[in-house]
């Protein structure tokens, strides 16, 4: 038997030039064993360091281990299961994309750009994770083990090349489960590629019956670097239960001894130039500084308190104020909410008055989500940090009526929830008309409790019945009635409609759309003149009149930018407008002296602007 | 209320202020100019040490010194429960003694490797970190085999003693000497599972777990 | 001036620069010690008068590097010095308390550490519950410029919430800032006091690089706080640095890259970015991964 402490003869060795290219092939980096519960584990391949952490969806995430911010290491920062927080700067990394989802120090304008960790194949087999620089095709088929059951033994760290440790483990001895007592066994090895091979032993366990048992075990031989390597060994069949400490312990044994080995063989030769691995240089786009973002207007800043699922595909948020106390609103208004993801959106209060401790809002997921709601209900989380528009009121509430009937379709009960907590404690009559599909749909329970009878929902009719419920409740009109109507466009559409043939006046009709839908025609071009600064512009097309008034300086708010808020009207002195906004009511518009800068344009050459 | 001569940055002042948040004990923090002022050198401060190091406790006139003299004497004064100096058990017990002194070499060997880097001290910092690695080897090799029985602790109970106490941080903070931990992930899962125990503290140099 | 070994840093405006060597009185003695500075070793002591001398110690004729003593520090150059150090008039007032705070060794390049000296972004992650605490984390837009006399880089308006921003508080406020950095491995920053607020505390590091991968860095305070112990004083500069250190260990490249190429920056980075611009002007090489006009873009 070759004594295993003898040199090592460099020219036995595998050349590695002779091997196959290791940054094409899959290298085992982890076992199963160590990605425990919210761990994230510190691994190393061929000269790259990697962070290797297991989420709550049980998805396997290999990163390069370093944050693209300033090179901190991930494997440092907290793993709570969906993201990796990096330790220095807290930036927040996705689960299975990598990409960047918060950057605390800019909770108003975190660039839209896609940070994007660098991410390594992750592939689990015979209870290792395996990995590689550029893999081609799958991790090895080692039959033995897809025969049998893997067994993870106690993998081994070992300051020696790779191939020094494969030629130590061709001598390598021990015995099966059988008889790891004795030391008779005979081994034949197999040689799996050019990192792994696999030995079996085999001993005889009675000599009247000339049994003889195997035990099989697999040694795969990560390369950490060129002069340390990590010896996985698996066997490829589970011993029982009774055994497997003393089987442990054994193949513990037998592979420390090999390890020295191995590190006094290696202590002989040159040492090897270190594996570098190469660092992608971030992209043009990212190299470069966000410019500040000036004209967004957002300048509260509150923290998500509480998330919460108040229906199906809703989610309620509670934001509370991180500085000063949150400023006043009324019922009806709404928040521009600027997103970690660059977008901003829209929501209206659900809060009832002299309720300033926190706003709370309700957040749809939108099926064709362009990225808003999406975010809201994906990546942000309790504790996160937004940057908020104060309250603005484009949709206000009477007080002096003596009947008010609120219709509500879907997410649009937001505001009406502010408006009936108003009216409630005034002793004003009114009436909240809940429209949903399902009863799953119903959100904010808890406001509507309080509400008691005032609130009746509708569930699940047809748009036909729910015409018919329209014109039924609407049915009437009386002096100093008012009705406030937030939903889908084709149902604010209807009850418009419905309203006007029951009597109601426009000035009693409010509505408020979240989305306009039409298609704005922004092809047409004309001047405009600020009669106050006595300045004359040109509006040519593809450009608003909001656009072009910002471009020469002037500071102008806005929300929505799409036409259905109303935060962005201009009175208007002269000229005739093409309204493309779903804000203005039908008798606003025939009085034609205000616009929506941000959709409407002129209908001739030139308007006059109160401005 | 017990006094703790103390030293923000020393891995062995760290243990006692760890012990005592575990366990839940008011203390009083008196801080000692260790470095660069040396003041655990004066004549006065070796009135209350005449050996002129720290960690000592002064407990209502008890005065108490030697890092892991310290971890004895408030774990078995103040733990009701018994488990974190298991004086009722005496096979746990000698275990815990054995670990003790396992701890004496990784505060030889990591810890003044650290001292080597931070404060400059003059050590064999080839020989520090050659220890440190032996030893925490050993200690990964052990650990692995507890988590195979089912155990997470450095003694084979299904609690910690003062020993994961007196080791941890010598090894969590291995890195500051140069002692890296990437071939002992035993030991760094048991790093994790010391950071979860309820009452854990921070020093500067350790980073705690995520809050979820 | 410059003894004739070869000395393993060749940046010669690294060379030509004065560096901290040790606090003065550190050097209590006529026996010789040694200290690194720039991969040479130094030998130091006191002469026959009782003043610091310093000399290569491979140097068999120990020939006295040039030496000057400022701001509590032996400060020595291995090249030509210039005429003076950067100013510091607040060390002078007669109320101040100037204070050695300790020497720290870190294993990562002094520009790193000056890098992270200036950044405010980690307060609240890294020196939780003291100098930052969530949800207060957002870093507003703050000045950047260079001083056109002293070619000093300066961040100022810097503005950010603290729990306990320094020994002398006992509750929360917003600090303001300004950053100051005179030279290339040494960086200073002064800020609100509550004990006047016409005034600010200063508090400074001074590397000196042992290797380029290898700092000491000398803790320097010069401040208004009459009532706090040099225990104290040190022990929360010395808690803050100590929980730097993990991170600045945990950086990769230990080398600060100074192509843009190389890390994504955020608002917030303003002062780092023109502190990084600033040393490519300067043509420092030493701690540093210089911008390479033949870099190989490796894109993704």
């Amino acid at each position: 038997m070759t004594d295993p402490t003898t040199l090592t003869d460099p020219t036995t060795l595998t050349d590695p030039t002779t091997l196959t290219d290791p940054t094409t092939l899959w290298h085992p980096v982890a076992t199963m064993l160590d990605l425990p519960h919210r761990h994230i584990f510190h691994g190393q391949l061929l000269g790259r360091e990697v962070a290797i952490w297991r989420a709550d969806d049980e998805f396997i995430n290999v990163w390069e281990n370093r944050c693209l911010h300033r090179g901190v290491r991930l494997s440092i920062g907290t793993n709570d299961g969906t993201e990796l927080t990096c330790r220095y700067h807290g930036w927040r990394y996705s689960n299975r994309s990598a990409g960047c989802t918060y950057i605390p120090a800019h909770p108003a304008d975190a660039p839209a750009r896609t940070i994007c960790n660098r991410t390594f194949a992750a592939v689990e087999k015979y209870g290792l994770v395996w990995s590689g620089e550029d893999p081609i095709g799958k991790p090895p088929i080692v039959a033995a083990l897809d025969d049998g059951t893997p067994f993870t033994l106690r993998n081994l760290p070992v300051n020696a090349p790779s191939q020094v440790v494969l030629d130590q483990l061709r001598q390598h001895r021990f015995q099966p489960v059988a008889s790891l007592d004795a030391n008779t066994a005979r081994m034949t090895a197999t040689e799996v590629n050019d990192y792994a091979i696999a030995l079996t032993s085999t001993a005889l366990t009675s000599t009247e019956t000339d049994t003889t048992e195997s035990s099989t075990a697999v040694f795969f031989v990560q390369p950490v670097d060129s002069d340390r390597s990590i010896i996985r060994a698996v066997l490829t069949e589970v011993p029982a239960q009774v055994e497997q400490l003393g089987v442990l312990r054994h193949h513990a044994t037998a592979l420390g001894k090999l390890v020295i080995a191995a590190e006094t063989a290696a202590a002989q030769l040159p040492p090897p130039e270190p594996m570098v691995a190469t660092i992608n240089q971030v992209s043009l786009a990212l190299s470069v500084m966000p410019e500040p973002m000036l004209d967004r207007q957002a300048p509260l800043r509150v923290q998500v308190a509480r998330k919460w699922i108040t229906a199906q595909d809703i989610v309620g948020f509670e934001l509370v104020s991180v500085g000063d106390p949150l400023p006043t609103f009324q019922p009806g208004a709404h928040l521009d909410v600027h997103l970690p993801n660059g977008l901003v959106r829209q929501y209206s209060l659900t809060n009832g008055p002299g309720d300033t401790s926190s706003y709370r809002i309700g957040v749809k997921l939108e099926a064709d989500s362009t990225g808003g709601s999406q975010c809201l209900h994906n990546t942000v989380r309790e504790g996160d940090v937004l940057a908020i528009s104060e309250p603005r009121n484009n949709f206000p509430l009477r007080r002096d009526s003596l009947r008010t009937v609120l219709v509500a379709g879907g997410i649009g009960v937001t505001p009406m929830l502010a408006m009936a907590q108003a009216l409630k404690p005034m002793g004003l009559a009114f009436e909240l008309h809940y429209f949903a599909q399902a009863d799953e749909h119903l959100a904010f329970e808890e406001i509507r409790s309080e509400l008691g009878d005032a609130v009746t929902t509708h569930v699940g009719l047809s748009p036909d019945e729910t015409g018919a419920e329209l014109a039924r409740l609407l049915d009437g009109y009386g002096h100093a009635n008012q009705v406030y109507i937030c939903g889908p466009g084709p149902m604010l559409e209807t009850a418009r409609t419905i309203a006007t043939a029951a009597g109601w006046p426009d000035q009693a009709v409010h509505f408020e759309y979240f989305k306009n839908t039409t298609e704005i025609d922004n092809s047409s071009s004309f001047e405009i003149a600020l009669a106050r600064s006595a300045v004359n512009l040109h509006v040519p097309p593809g450009k608003s009149i909001l656009q072009i008034l910002r471009d020469s300086g002037i500071a102008m708010p806005s929300s929505c930018e799409q036409g259905a808020c109303g935060t962005c009207v201009v009175p208007v002195i002269e000229g005739k407008i093409d309204h493309q906004d779903v804000h203005l009511k039908q008798s606003e518009r025939d009085a034609g002296d205000q616009i929506m800068t941000c959709v409407s344009r002129a209908a001739g050459d030139r308007l006059v602007l109160d401005i | 209320m017990i006094k703790l001569y103390d030293y923000e940055l020393s891995a062995n002042c760290y243990k006692q202020r760890l012990m005592m948040s575990l366990l839940d004990v008011p203390y009083e923090s008196v801080p000692i100019d260790f470095f660069p002022g040396l003041e655990h050198k004066t004549d006065e401060f070796k009135k209350i040490n005449p050996l002129g190091h720290i960690p000592v406790i002064n407990d209502d006139g008890y005065v108490l010194w030697d890092a892991h003299a310290i971890l004895v004497y408030l774990a078995a004064k103040y733990d009701p429960s018994g488990h974190w100096y298991p004086i009722r058990d005496p096979a746990l017990l000698g275990e815990t003694a054995s670990w003790l002194l396992f701890a004496e070499g990784t505060t030889n060997t990591a810890s003044a490797a650290r001292l080597y880097v931070n404060l400059s001290y003059d050590f064999d910092i080839e020989a520090c970190r050659a220890g440190a690695h032996r030893l925490f080897r050993m200690l990964d090799e052990h650990l692995w085999f507890r988590e195979r029985e089912g155990l997470n602790w450095v003694c084979s109970a299904s609690h910690p003693t003062i020993a994961d106490i007196a080791i941890f941080p010598d090894v969590v903070l291995s890195e500051e000497g140069g002692v890296s931990r990437l071939d002992y992930p035993a030991l760094r899962r048991w790093t994790d599972r010391v950071k979860a125990l309820p009452g854990f503290s921070i020093m500067p140099g350790i980073f705690p777990m995520g809050t979820s | 001036m410059t003894a004739n070994v070869a000395t393993t840093c060749t940046d010669p405006v690294i060379l030509d620069q004065w560096h901290p060597l040790l606090p003065l009185d550190e050097i209590t003695t006529d026996q010789p010690n040694t200290a690194v500075l720039l991969g040479e070793q130094l030998s130091y002591r006191l002469d026959a008068n009782g003043d610091p001398v310093v000399w290569l110690t491979a140097d068999a004729d120990a020939t006295p590097l040039p030496i000057l003593v400022e701001y509590l520090y032996v400060w020595t150059c291995l090249g030509s010095p210039p005429d003076r150090l950067f100013a510091i008039p607040e060390f002078s007032e007669p109320d101040r308390r100037n204070v050695h705070a300790g020497t720290i060794g870190v294993h990562v390049s002094a520009p790193r550490a000056v890098e992270n000296f200036l950044d405010m972004g980690h307060f609240p992650f890294v020196h939780t519950d003291v100098l930052g605490a969530e949800p207060h984390t957002e870093v507003v837009e703050y000045d950047v410029h260079i001083d056109p006399d002293t070619n000093d880089v300066w961040a100022t308006e810097c503005v950010f919430y603290q729990p306990r921003a320094a020994t002398t508080s006992t509750e929360g406020q917003m600090s303001d800032y300004l950053y100051r950095v005179p030279h290339p491995f040494c960086v200073i920053l002064y800020k609100t006091t509550p004990l006047d607020k016409d005034r600010m505390d200063v508090i400074a590091l001074f590397c000196r690089p042992t290797a380029q991968d290898r700092i000491e860095a000398h803790m320097f305070l010069s401040l208004l706080d009459p009532d706090n112990t040099d225990a104290a004083i040190r022990k929360f500069q010395q808690t803050i640095f100590g929980q730097d250190k993990p991170i600045l260990e945990n950086q990769h490249p230990k080398l600060l890259p100074l192509d843009s190429r190389a890390e994504t920056p955020i608002r917030a980075d303003k002062v780092a970015i023109a502190y990084r611009r600033w040393l490519s002007d300067l043509g420092v090489t030493y701690g540093v991964i210089p911008v390479s006009p033949t870099s190989a873009s490796v894109t993704s």
